[in-house]
């Protein structure tokens, strides 16, 4: 079976950290690279299902992102990835949700996988959306925040569980090949000795731009779901709304503010 | 100005709060620059909600009736697509939840709309004007969707004040699609979950003691409050340090980073220790004897008065 | 990061005298086993708090005369112009980075031995030392007090002379001059005894001449305890503490407040299992804040909070931030606070092992968070700063992340080893810091005297300042929940291999007592259990319990400690002639004697257990084997040995072939797996390994320099020169 895991190479903000002077971004030297916690966790549950497959399998990592991210990469292909592509051009930088997903989809195509594992989210952005974008743009069946999986390959369906709100759990039957978005939780990720880590580099890791997968400039640029206007410091009030009264009163308040926030 | 589609979310037969925020918002957007307010409900029954959606200003129900018992992805996704299609919307609201999440970027992507999830301030500007957090909410990201004739919005829960439900006396339709066969998945149950292991991380709401507490035999009282506000109990450093309490509850920097809905402090004065692990919380509630203590520098509310009082009194309020 | 602005107050400059304080960090006299004979370790041990930060540095003690003689424990002496010329490379050091150097001039009376001297002490009555065993004082007449209060001038001078810039006259934990003061050593009828301004006036002459002398040049300290925590038989700072601050505040630039004495200095240097943070202020913050005096004052705690010491200036407690262990723990505490890395401030954990050096008499000072702390000069270790390895190519692989792991793991990536791999078998870092810091018992209510049970909890400190530097540092991996075999450590592909598994306590009983294991001794039973069973709660424990505590360090007490704590009834038995010999050095025995009084334990010195049946353990005492004793007990706890957990090491080592074959360079071994030590020993051995990795023989310790009198030096002349000076004061 062939598995494909889309993986982000995350930025992490320093406590003390500077924007770009036109506000479009934060200086990149205040930020900390590393491989998205979620994707650990795909990453993970395709190596299991590879290893569990008759036949065995391939797991194929892909990431939109610049040369930092091979780093993300090769830490995938140390714990037991077969191949790694990474996609960028000039044009990847600023994308958005749907602009990457459309990337992965470019390159998900060429693989043909039985299934597509995704993070639920990346811990930097935190859309939530690259995933399901993906599914959208390949037309497959999707599940999202899943934890648990049990891929029956003969009947070409897989039962997950979906987590939702509240501690409840939703078990579904999805038709393969779909794309799940995995939740953190759902395995314990393995990690790499040394040794991978040093065999990791003699893997395939190509390197394209979107055009050599076939996607025009103007279609990537079509795809983008929205444009940041700027980034700026959110706006915290002038300290906290100070409650007064006799105890009672405060503590009568403080009940109706958990309730509104919590409803 | 185009109209405004709202998707309520409705699960196991129930209407979700987050619909009624998402009401607020596009009302809010209405209000100020026209257009026409839709809301569509996609459920097994959908009529059974109209009373609780029928609130002022809603100008139209689209009642779609799904062939699946409960929530679907693809169903959704084909019904809200045929939506759009047919209604021709500026404005698409979704709920950042995990069944909008399921969805709503399959729709944007198939589509070409624009598109934003985890939405936390909205604002029209010849067309919607998004914030979202960025870098863990350090920071807001503004965005525009230049160029696109619909787009779609995953608001997150809890940034607008709900409106209150019906009835008032919207009009509604019954749209019919063409869903069967749309299914990928099929239901097979739902499984309530007791976790019995204690991740503060995940809590939404956590009452967290600190030094004001003194007396390790005062826990089992913050502990049982804390259950009965349906909270869960975190600490601050001091208890860990003290061995009051295990690591696993201590919020900062050399504990948990915690997010929750609502953090009710109690004794907290807030080291910058403290204070890194907490301060994205969605809503911070304070208590402490010392005014100048630097937890009221990030808490939303604040109360100077002796934790022990406060304790007393919503223990009253309890009863 | 910049300093976040709350923290401004604490770097503004502060007059004291003639001198500028330039901040509000001021490290306390304190002992580190250099005196002035040990120059290098003293100019550098000091110097390094100066680089990092610190306004003022003080000398420990220090004598101004051979009739003040401490031996064996080590205080500085400024006897000679040999002392100064030694005692000048501190200040040389600290002058170096605009920090003033202080001298606390020391004269001890009766809590003087002289050993070395073999001079007589002299004091205010002839009532022998509650401190020291059967050293009794001359009783001073009025040239005696002329001639003590000249030696004060005469130091005073010396130290003027070395650069000192703030001069204390030593009046705390009970030394000469507060002899004086309480009338608990203050027998005295005549113009120097009775009345309050007669017990006040030795020290008050004092200060006034060595101002007289020094005055114009020097800022002049005095450091009082202002209660002696007696009650009405000594000084209570609501009455003559408080009094005596506004009879001598005109002499004064500086008051140094304490409280209690030298026999329980524990009151002041107070361990982290009875104080907390800043536990002195019922005594000391009432002067200052209760506008007793308009001069600075600075006084300690324990204080590693900036929070905590924002406060302490703004509620009129200190005007100064003082400090001995938080100093030793992290000697770069000022410069993190001004660079706003608060995270990175190594916290003191309160264990008193720097303390229980000194209190041995002799060794250098050692420091459990700080493993460069006394290594300064002789190892040339800097806390902050770590030379790239030359083998940092290298892969490692450091199996167990135990105090001497977590210090190895970290200080390897520091000094940039290209990869290191910190593998633990557990689900999180610390190893057996993880259940010794829930040792003890915290209730958190009841008083022992003055402090409160807290258990070891900030022992656990040690964990998360590790876990801190862990998580930043790029090249060094953590890897828990992972239990290595010797056959996936020869394939994890590191060239070097460190074994750094820990220890386990002897389940049979083995002890260092007997040398063999206790008869019917086996903690595989349901109701014999070792420590660390105890703390995991994984058996049920009966009623009556039996401790055998054969360490003589915290294990066994603080195992007592929980477990009384808990309700159960508890017997501790040792051979030894006291229960957890070592907590005397670290200043925890009275509180600990306090604590295990009031919680009932019973204590059986002198005793050994011949063997151990259910229901009951035969004991005997040692000094008469014939004499015994049956002790009947529902459950045992053996706190007896502890054996390294070496099989991974053994079976490294076992096969060099393979080794080879698989590229492993080097296998060492470190910390408890290696030999099973105090924590303090074992992030050292971690540490040592981690700054020697490039050495020719890691497994083996560089040389230290030796401070110490070559034969046939040209410091011959120096002996002259101190000769004629001693003669020319007496």
């Amino acid at each position: 079976m062939k598995i494909v895991v889309p993986v982000k190479q995350v930025a992490a903000l320093d406590d003390d950290f500077e924007l770009l002077d036109d506000g479009s971004g934060v200086d990149p030297d205040f930020l900390e690279r590393d491989l998205n916690e979620w994707d650990a966790f795909s990453l993970e549950a395709a190596l299991q299902l590879r290893e569990a497959a008759e036949g065995g399998g391939e797991v194929v990592v892909l990431t939109v992102g610049d040369e930092g991210s091979e780093e993300a990469l090769l830490g995938c292909l140390a714990r037991g990835a077969d191949r790694a592509l990474r996609v960028w051009s000039d044009e990847c930088r600023d994308a958005d949700p749907l602009a990457v997903a459309r990337v992965l989809a470019a390159a998900a195509e060429r693989e043909e996988p039985d299934l597509v594992l995704c993070g639920v989210q990346s811990s930097d952005a935190v859309n939530g959306a690259t995933g399901v974008a993906l599914a959208g743009y390949l037309e497959l069946p999707h599940v999202a925040v899943v934890k648990q999986i049990e891929y029956v390959a003969a009947e070409s369906t897989a039962t997950v569980k979906r987590e939702l709100e509240g501690g409840l759990v939703e078990v579904l039957r999805v038709r393969t090949p779909a794309l799940l978005t995995i939740q953190t939780g759902i395995n314990e990720p393995r990690y790499a000795n040394l040794r991978a880590i040093k065999q990791a580099r003699e893997k395939p890791l190509e390197v394209s731009t979107p055009e050599q997968i076939g996607l025009k400039a103007e279609a990537l640029a079509a795809a983008a779901g929205s444009r940041r206007r700027r980034l700026r410091p959110p706006e915290r009030g002038a300290g906290a709304e100070m409650l007064a009264g006799s105890p009672a009163d405060v503590a009568t308040r403080i009940v109706e503010i958990v309730r509104e926030r919590m409803a | 100005m185009s109209d405004v589609l709202v998707v309520a979310e409705t699960r196991r037969g129930e209407l979700r709060e987050v619909s009624l925020e998402l009401l607020a918002a596009a009302l809010g957007v209405k209000n100020a620059f026209g257009g026409r307010l839709l809301v569509a409900v996609l459920d097994h029954q959908p009529e059974r909600f109209v009373p609780a959606l029928s609130v002022d200003g809603v100008d139209e129900l689209l009642l779609v009736s799904t062939p699946t018992e409960h929530f679907e992805a693809h169903v959704s996704q084909r019904a809200l697509e045929e939506l759009i299609e047919a209604e021709r919307p500026g404005l698409v609201l979704l709920g950042h939840t995990i069944d909008s999440l399921g969805y709503g970027p399959a729709v944007a992507a198939h589509r070409g709309l624009g598109f934003a999830s985890d939405v936390t301030s909205l604002a029209w500007e010849d067309g919607p004007l998004a914030g979202r957090g960025a870098y863990g909410d350090k920071l807001v990201a503004e965005l525009e969707f230049p160029g696109k004739d619909c787009t779609l919005l995953l608001v997150r829960q809890g940034t607008f004040e709900p409106v209150s439900a019906g009835p008032g006396s919207a009009p509604n339709r019954t749209v019919e699609l063409a869903l069967d066969g749309v299914a990928a998945t099929e239901h097979m149950s739902f499984e309530e979950v007791q976790d019995s292991g204690v991740d503060i991380t995940k809590a939404p709401f956590l009452v967290s003691i600190g030094r004001g507490v003194e007396d390790r035999d005062e826990i089992p009282r913050f502990e049982a409050l804390a259950e009965r506000l349906g909270a869960t109990l975190s600490v601050s450093r001091p208890l860990v340090d003290a061995g009051w309490m295990p690591n696993a509850r201590q919020v900062g920097q050399s504990g948990k980073t915690v997010k929750p809905r609502v953090y009710l402090a109690l004794g907290i004065s807030g080291a910058v220790q403290h204070l890194a692990g907490m301060r994205t919380a969605e809503t911070i509630i304070a208590v402490n004897t010392d005014p100048e203590a630097p937890i009221f520098g990030v808490a939303h509310y604040g109360v100077v008065a002796d934790l022990f009082e406060i304790a007393d009194e919503l223990e009253q309020v309890l009863d | 990061m910049p300093r976040d602005p709350k923290y401004d107050i604490l770097f503004e400059p502060i007059q004291l005298g003639p001198k500028t304080l330039k901040n509000r960090f001021y490290q306390v006299p304190h002992c580190i086993g250099a005196g002035s004979e040990r120059p290098g370790f003293q100019a550098y041990h000091r110097g390094i708090k100066a680089e990092g930060g610190w306004g003022a540095c003080c000398t420990e003690y220090c004598s101004i005369h051979p009739e003040s003689d401490d031996t064996s424990r080590v205080s500085a002496r400024i006897w000679d112009e040999g002392d100064v010329r030694n005692l000048a490379a501190m200040c040389d050091r600290l002058h170096e980075f605009g920090a003033l150097a202080g001298i606390e001039l020391w004269y001890g009376g009766p809590h003087a031995p002289c050993m070395e001297s073999r001079a007589t002490p002299r004091g205010p009555s002839q009532i022998a030392s509650d401190f020291e065993l059967n050293i009794f004082p001359r009783y001073m007449d009025r040239d005696d007090i002329e001639t003590v209060q000249q030696m004060y001038v005469d130091a005073a001078l010396r130290a003027r002379d070395a650069g000192f810039d703030i001069i204390y006259v030593y009046g705390a934990h009970a030394y000469l001059p507060f002899q004086f003061l309480s009338p608990f050593y203050n027998r005295r009828t005549d113009e120097y005894g009775g009345s309050f301004e007669n017990r006040a006036r030795f020290w008050r002459e004092s200060l006034y001449k060595v101002r007289e002398a020094v005055g114009d040049d020097c800022a002049i300290a005095s450091r009082f305890a202002v209660d002696h925590l007696l009650g009405p038989a000594s000084i209570q700072v609501g009455e003559d503490g408080i009094r005596f601050v506004e009879h001598c505040n005109d002499l004064v630039d500086l008051w140094d407040f304490t409280v209690g004495d030298i026999a329980e200095w524990g009151q002041n240097a107070g361990p982290s299992r009875f104080f907390e943070e800043n536990h002195e202020k019922p005594f000391t913050g009432q002067v200052k804040a209760g506008n007793h005096t308009d001069k600075a004052v600075v006084g300690v705690g324990r204080i590693t909070n900036p929070d905590t010491m924002v406060a302490i200036i703004n509620s009129g407690q200190y005007d100064i931030i003082g400090a001995a262990r938080p100093s030793i723990s992290d000697p770069f505490l000022p410069q993190k606070i001004d660079e706003g890395r608060l995270e990175d401030i190594r916290e003191c954990i309160g264990c008193n092992q720097c303390i229980s050096r000194w209190e041995i008499g002799g060794p250098p000072m050692v420091c459990t968070q700080n493993a460069t702390a006394g290594e300064e000069y002789r190892r040339g270790w800097h806390p902050e700063k770590f030379h790239p390895a030359t083998n940092r190519d290298k892969g490692v692989l450091v199996v167990g992340a135990g105090p001497a792991g977590m210090e190895c793991a970290m200080v390897l990536g520091k000094r940039e080893m290209s990869a290191v791999h910190l593998v633990e078998g557990a689900k999180e870092i610390g190893g057996s810091v993880n259940w010794i810091s829930k040792l003890g018992h915290s209730d958190g209510k009841e008083n022992l005297f003055r402090g409160t049970a807290r258990g070891l909890g900030e022992w656990s400190r040690i964990v998360n300042y590790r876990q801190i530097q862990l998580d930043k540092l790029g090249n060094v991996e953590v890897h828990l929940n992972s239990r290595l075999s010797a056959e996936e450590v020869l394939d994890y592909g590191a060239e070097i291999v460190i074994v750094a598994t820990g220890c386990h306590y002897a389940t049979d009983g083995l002890n260092a007592a007997t040398h063999a294991p206790i008869p019917g001794a086996d903690t595989a039973l349901d109701w014999q259990l070792t420590p660390d069973q105890v703390v995991a709660g994984v058996k049920q424990i009966g009623k009556r319990v039996l401790v055998l505590e054969n360490e003589g360090y915290f294990m066994g007490a603080s195992v007592a400690q929980k477990l009384a704590g808990a309700g159960h009834e508890v017997q501790l038995v040792t051979q030894a002639g006291d229960i957890a010999g070592y907590m005397e050095y670290t200043l925890e025995a009275p509180m600990l004697h306090r604590d295990l009084h009031r919680l009932g334990v019973g204590i059986h010195t002198y005793t050994m257990l011949e063997r151990i049946e259910p229901g009951v353990c035969h004991a005997y005492n040692v000094w008469n084997p014939a004499h015994k004793e049956q002790l009947e007990v529902d459950t045992v706890v053996l706190c007896t040995a502890r054996l390294s957990d070496d099989e991974l090491y053994r079976e490294l080592k076992s096969d060099p072939a393979r080794l080879a074959q698989e590229g492993i360079e080097a296998v060492y071994v470190i910390g408890d797996a290696s030999a099973p030590r105090m924590i303090v020993d074992s992030v050292f051995d971690g540490h040592r390994l981690a700054r020697e990795i490039d050495s020719p023989h890691p497994e083996m310790p560089l040389p230290f320099i030796r401070e110490r009198r070559l034969w046939g030096d040209t410091t011959n002349e120096d002996y002259r020169t101190q000769l004629l000076n001693t003669v020319d004061v007496a």
